[in-house]
């Protein structure tokens, strides 16, 4: 063990010849226990980090959902004041909802949208459609909401272009910005391009050989997509899906600018019950977030789940 | 999808595509299918919102004019708030680049075996969204005493809000976005560093009589400069639009005025979000032009990560 233990500290403190020092350690099996802890030590600070302001949240959110308020004695009336306001389980029930329709609109149309680009042949066009995309993707938030007004809103650009060609007011239809459908075409904006530029490497793992295989064998345009091509991308497009479920369940600022808490969504109660003006009340907001981490944990799971299915295809 | 046989495909493929085999894809041989009637219509999608915005920032209800950007540049708000945010934006880009680069590396090089660890701390803000990352770190820095949390952290966080008083403060700002930008900064850096040689690289420059340092910084870092290069234009673009922490800290950003100034006039707000998209669009074309001089370590595609300031 001397000579091991010798080593390795060698190695880490001068670190002169790594490669003479494996060689010799891995055939003595193994590598020496200082050399494993200096290893583990150069990831104190990054863990460190990761400790302070993203690990130990969770753990407060969690146990906070758990402890009263004021007496801070272990409790489970968060959540059965949760569960007893109407609101709340509806706040979950738009949130869910709105997300689902966004994630599956994006996901079909945008995942229409992946092969379009795929299929390009010139290469400047696609390039500038990816591109474009992650701009779009990028644009989020804020000025999404405002842009959206500006377009769809009562005096917006669409809904004006509408009433002076069709003489059709969105807004006497029965349409608004503010509600829920106006919601889900604010949240598609950043789906859709999201979508594409994660699909598309998953695209590009589709070989053409398997068509090839597929149309000597015989198989029509649509056996091929039903027997080959979706089976073996339908992991990834469950994945997208998944990361845009999540993606639009989390978000708070495009809703909150967009309709100044007229949605009741879950984000925008949690800021509501802990930042407003007139009770705060920490318990209820732990015991939301809990929710919220739970059904993401859902689709987190899924996503890495079909992520490692992808990676058995493509080999790597 | 608008598919033709493969057996057509290949007769009525250009000559010069007989040759070049990448480029060989047996699809697509009608010009109008469903893929392409709906990239058209995602793009217009894509496209109209911006126009309408730019038109809207521009109407001021009685002709066109630059009114509108005008007021807002001469608001002093908007000077101020711009700061702030490049401040905090320009703090956690160099901060998240420093914490995970060498890390990334470090675990490439020596232990391998904590890769899953760093990619689990790298998926969590996904099941974590902003706005409960802020409510947790109000609570965990808001100085009532935490035994639990006091103890886990060795009696760190209990120094850091008592006698620190960071809560609310831009520093801790910045550490979340450090978080939030955990995602996509990681990956691309992580690909960078497996699409070289890294142990190689590493042991040619110990054996030319390198340290662990100068090893990293003249040998590594140059190789994964595009990875690197897109996460902190990434987060930086990010930080920039973020809302959800800023608010709950009460912090005065760009993003606040942004709503601020929306609630009061959507014109002014409408040339804003333009002046907000023109700044993505440099970040992501910055990306772009910057990664695609050096192609190692970029994506398939030459995909850009996307941030996630919702």
């Amino acid at each position: 063990m001397q000579p091991q233990v010798a080593r390795g500290i060698a190695d880490t403190a001068t670190a002169r010849k790594p490669s003479e020092a494996s060689t010799r350690t891995r055939r003595q099996g193994g590598r020496g226990w200082s050399y494993t802890l200096t290893s583990w030590l150069g990831l104190v600070p990054f863990l460190l980090f990761c400790l302070l302001f993203e690990i130990f949240p969770a753990i407060i959110i969690i146990q906070g959902s758990f402890t009263d308020n004021n007496t801070g004695a272990a409790t489970l009336d968060n959540y059965r004041h949760m569960f007893s306001q109407a609101s709340n389980l509806h706040a979950f029930q738009t949130s869910i909802s709105i997300s689902i329709v966004t994630a599956l609109l994006g996901g079909v149309i945008g995942g229409f949208a992946a092969y379009g680009v795929y299929n390009l042949r010139t290469g400047w066009l696609r390039n500038f459609l990816i591109g474009f995309s992650s701009i779009a993707a990028n644009f989020a938030g804020i000025p999404l909401a405002f842009a959206f007004i500006a377009t769809l809103g009562v005096k917006g650009f669409v809904t004006v272009a509408i009433l002076n060609w069709f003489h059709a007011n969105l807004y006497d239809l029965g349409f608004s910005i503010y509600q829920f459908w106006g919601l889900v075409i604010v949240y598609t904006y950043f789906q859709l391009p999201l979508m594409i530029l994660v699909t598309l490497p998953a695209l590009s793992a589709l070989r053409p050989e398997w068509r090839e295989a597929a149309t000597n064998l015989g198989a029509s345009n649509f056996t091929y997509w039903r027997r080959v091509g979706l089976p073996i991308l339908l992991p990834s497009l469950i994945a997208a899906t998944m990361l845009l479920f999540a993606n639009s369940f989390g978000a708070f600022a495009t809703a909150f600018a967009l309709a100044q808490g007229n949605i009741n969504l879950v984000p925008i109660l949690i800021n509501y019950v802990v930042n407003g003006n007139v009770t705060i009340d920490f318990g209820l907001g732990n015991a939301l977030a809990v929710g919220m981490i739970i059904v993401l944990l859902v689709a987190v799971s899924l996503y890495t789940a079909m992520l490692r299915r992808v990676n058995i295809w493509q080999g790597r | 999808m608008s598919i033709g046989g493969t057996s057509t495909g290949i007769a009525h493929r250009a000559p010069t595509d007989v040759y070049s085999p990448r480029k060989y894809k047996p699809t697509g041989r009608r010009v109008f299918g469903l893929d392409k009637i709906a990239l058209t219509l995602v793009m217009l999608y894509l496209l109209i919102p911006l126009g309408a915005t730019l038109w809207f920032g521009l109407n001021t209800g009685n002709g066109f004019d630059l009114s509108s950007y005008q007021r807002i540049f001469s608001d002093p708000d908007f000077s101020q708030t711009i700061i702030t945010s490049l401040e905090l934006a320009i703090g956690a880009t160099i901060l998240v680049v420093v914490l995970v680069t060498p890390t990334a590396y470090w675990v490439q090089l020596r232990i391998p075996r904590a890769r899953p660890l760093l990619d689990f701390l790298s998926l969590v803000p996904f099941a974590m969204p902003a706005i409960i990352l802020a409510v947790g770190l109000v609570q965990e820095y808001s100085g009532t005493a935490n035994p639990l949390i006091g103890y886990l952290s060795l009696g760190l966080v209990p120094v850091l809000s008592k006698n620190f008083n960071i809560v609310n403060t831009p520093p801790l700002l910045v550490c979340a976005y450090v978080i939030i930008a955990l995602p996509f900064v990681y990956r691309p850096i992580d690909n960078s560093l497996r699409a070289i040689n890294t142990t190689v690289l590493t042991e040619a420059a110990y054996s030319l009589g390198s340290g662990w340092w100068r090893a990293f910084l003249t040998v590594i870092l140059p190789n994964i400069w595009p990875g690197i290069i897109s996460a902190a234009l990434l987060t930086f673009s990010t930080v920039m639009g973020e809302f959800t922490i800023a608010q709950l800290f009460s912090i005065y950003t760009f993003p606040i005025f942004l709503n601020n100034v929306g609630q009061e006039d959507p014109h002014r707000a409408a040339s804003l979000a333009i002046l907000s998209f023109i700044l993505t669009l440099i970040c992501v074309l910055s990306i772009i032009l910057l990664v695609r001089r050096r192609p190692a370590g970029l994506g398939k595609d030459g995909q850009v990560e996307i941030g996630t300031a919702k």
